[in-house]
């Protein structure tokens, strides 16, 4: 018998632990070879309230088992994903969850608004971690209380679920992750990216424009396994997990070590099929130690 | 859009450090367009994906063209005959061929699209002529081929001295592959040229937004999507980085 797969986060049933991280997936419309089955959710590119240009090239730079990315949350702004997605995502049969970026906590708090109610928008992920915008993001991610603060701002305009993504820059992911929690998030994902930088010998400059940029890929997964650990053992609510993940081995590792559900980023740019591998790949794992389902998986999660 | 595992078939030199790797892929054989471009990848490979424009198809094979720039470039050419890459394509929006005749003008690795375009343009019964340009008569393709061909060399070791721009005759179709800097002297020379870009790439199937070409009429969109083929004239050329390897042709 197929062990089950299917988990609850934050009071969203999903059909699998595999999630599609947010800005590595689009809008769900544009990933070739997509199997849908594989899919647990999916969590959009990060939008604003106005549409945004992005930053100028380049804006990627592949380093050691890893890349840095500056996109600049280019986006077509929350009207547009009204019209053009939230149809769509209203007809699929896995949750689509918004990635919410502002540059106020007020901000945070009126996107929501716009969006929710509207059919097809099943949650939100709020982005206080995002390195490669000039205002707001990985600012409001690395205090206590500014990310307490846009936690709140949204809770009090949406009844929908709330996931809160989490910086990685911080000293301690604990006191942030309870924060979070005690604003009213229903779930943490950690880790965003890690800001990095990586020089041009021949030009003798950073070699993306915005200078710096979001450090994602396997040279990050045991960074993110330690990160998400810790935000685990600090909170009641779901942690997924994200940060490297090619193969369900990474993705189990996130699991064991006190995740709920894993999301799934830069394979994706490598292998369009990396969500449904590693999905069929954690199932695999489950049936050849005997566990009937997920919920049986041993995890190493002490209390603080 | 297809993902396969394909056999490494052949290799040959055709200029001084450039060299052309055959594969096996059929669907994509089938289909591709030309312009159109591969993404590969293979195990113990970097990371990320190269793209390579398709240089040739012929039933169920594949030819990409390729220098070793770096490290996966280097890798890509060690391989032997048999061993396996994984082909993702074909990607990107390709050339359109319509008119009485084409030029088609290729400096040094821009020779990439063109013998697959000289394909498809005599296909719908258009007059081809490819103008080939590199700093010397080594460093020119072999390869270059269609109804007449025009040599253009900096040093003037074989053709004519210059610039292969410069050395192009006007024709109903524009189509141009090479340098940024020579794309924007085909830009101002002929504003509706069909032009070829090259630029980093995350995923080559427009999800990451990495490949992003500024736009005359301001923005940006995808190199791997809307392109890599661009009307010269909405290429905000200035706007490009003109410090990257690709940008200036080395």
């Amino acid at each position: 018998m197929t062990p089950g797969v299917s988990v609850d986060i934050g009071g969203l049933r999903l059909g699998g632990p595999v999630l599609a991280a947010s800005g590595t997936f689009g809008y769900g419309t544009e990933v070739p070879l997509l199997e849908r089955r594989a899919l647990g959710a999916l969590v959009s590119k990060g939008i604003f309230l106005r549409p945004r240009e992005g930053s100028a090239p380049p804006r990627i730079a592949e380093t050691p088992s890893g890349m840095l990315n500056a996109i600049g949350l280019q986006g077509p702004g929350v009207e547009a994903v009204v019209r053009d997605y939230a149809p769509m995502w209203a007809e699929w049969d896995f949750p689509v969850l918004v990635n919410i970026n502002g540059e106020s906590a007020s901000e945070y708090g009126e996107l929501a608004a716009r969006l929710d109610g509207v059919p097809g928008i099943a949650g939100f992920e709020i982005n206080i971690s995002c390195p490669n915008v000039e205002q707001g993001g990985l600012y409001f991610g690395n205090d206590p209380r500014a990310a307490a603060a846009v936690t709140e701002s949204v809770r009090k305009r949406t009844k929908l679920p709330l996931w809160v993504k989490l910086t990685p820059m911080v000293s301690d992911i604990g006191v942030i992750a309870r924060a979070v929690e005690s604003a009213g998030a229903d779930a943490l994902c950690a880790i965003n990216t890690f800001v990095g930088m990586s020089i041009d010998l021949n030009a003798y400059r950073p070699r993306l424009s915005f200078r710096t940029g979001g450090l994602s890929g396997p040279a990050i997964r045991p960074l993110a396994v330690h990160l998400a650990h810790q935000a685990a053992r600090a909170v009641d609510i779901p942690v997924i997990g994200v940060g490297g993940i090619i193969r369900a081995e990474d993705a189990l590792e996130f699991l064991v070590a006190g995740c709920s559900a894993v999301q799934v980023g830069t394979a994706t740019f490598v292998n369009p099929k990396a969500i449904a591998e590693i999905h069929d790949g954690i199932l695999g794992f489950l049936e050849a130690r005997g566990l009937s389902s997920l919920a049986e998986l041993p995890r190493y999660l002490p209390r603080d | 859009m297809f993902l396969l595992d394909a056999s490494i078939m052949g290799r040959r030199q055709v200029a001084r450090g450039m060299f052309v790797i055959g594969m096996h892929a059929p669907e994509i054989a089938t289909t591709v367009r030309a312009g159109q471009f591969v993404n590969l990848g293979w195990a113990s490979g970097p990371l990320l994906r190269r793209p390579f424009s398709v240089y040739r198809a012929d039933g169920e094979h594949i030819e990409v063209v390729l220098k070793a720039v770096g490290l996966g470039t280097a890798q890509l050419l060690a391989m032997e005959l048999g061993d396996r890459v994984s082909c993702l394509g074909p990607l990107g929006r390709g050339f359109e061929l319509a008119g009485a005749n084409a030029v088609l003008i290729s400096g040094g690795l821009g020779v990439a699209p063109m013998p697959l375009a000289a394909r498809d343009a005599r296909a719908v019964g258009m007059e081809v002529t490819w103008v080939h340009g590199a700093r010397t008569a080594a460093e020119l393709c072999a390869e270059a081929g269609g109804d007449r061909v025009i040599w253009a060399t900096d040093d003037g070791s074989q053709g004519i001295q210059g610039t292969a721009v410069a050395a192009s005759p006007d024709a109903e179709a524009v189509l141009a592959c090479g340098p940024n800097r020579m794309l924007a002297a085909v830009a101002e020379r002929w504003p509706h040229a069909q032009v070829s870009v090259e630029t980093y790439m995350g995923c080559g199937t427009g999800v990451c937004l990495g490949c992003a070409m500024p736009l005359k009429r301001g923005g940006y969109d995808r190199a791997c999507t809307e392109g890599p083929v661009y009307r010269a004239a909405d290429v905000d050329w200035g706007a490009l980085p003109s410090h990257l390897a690709y940008a200036v042709g080395t």
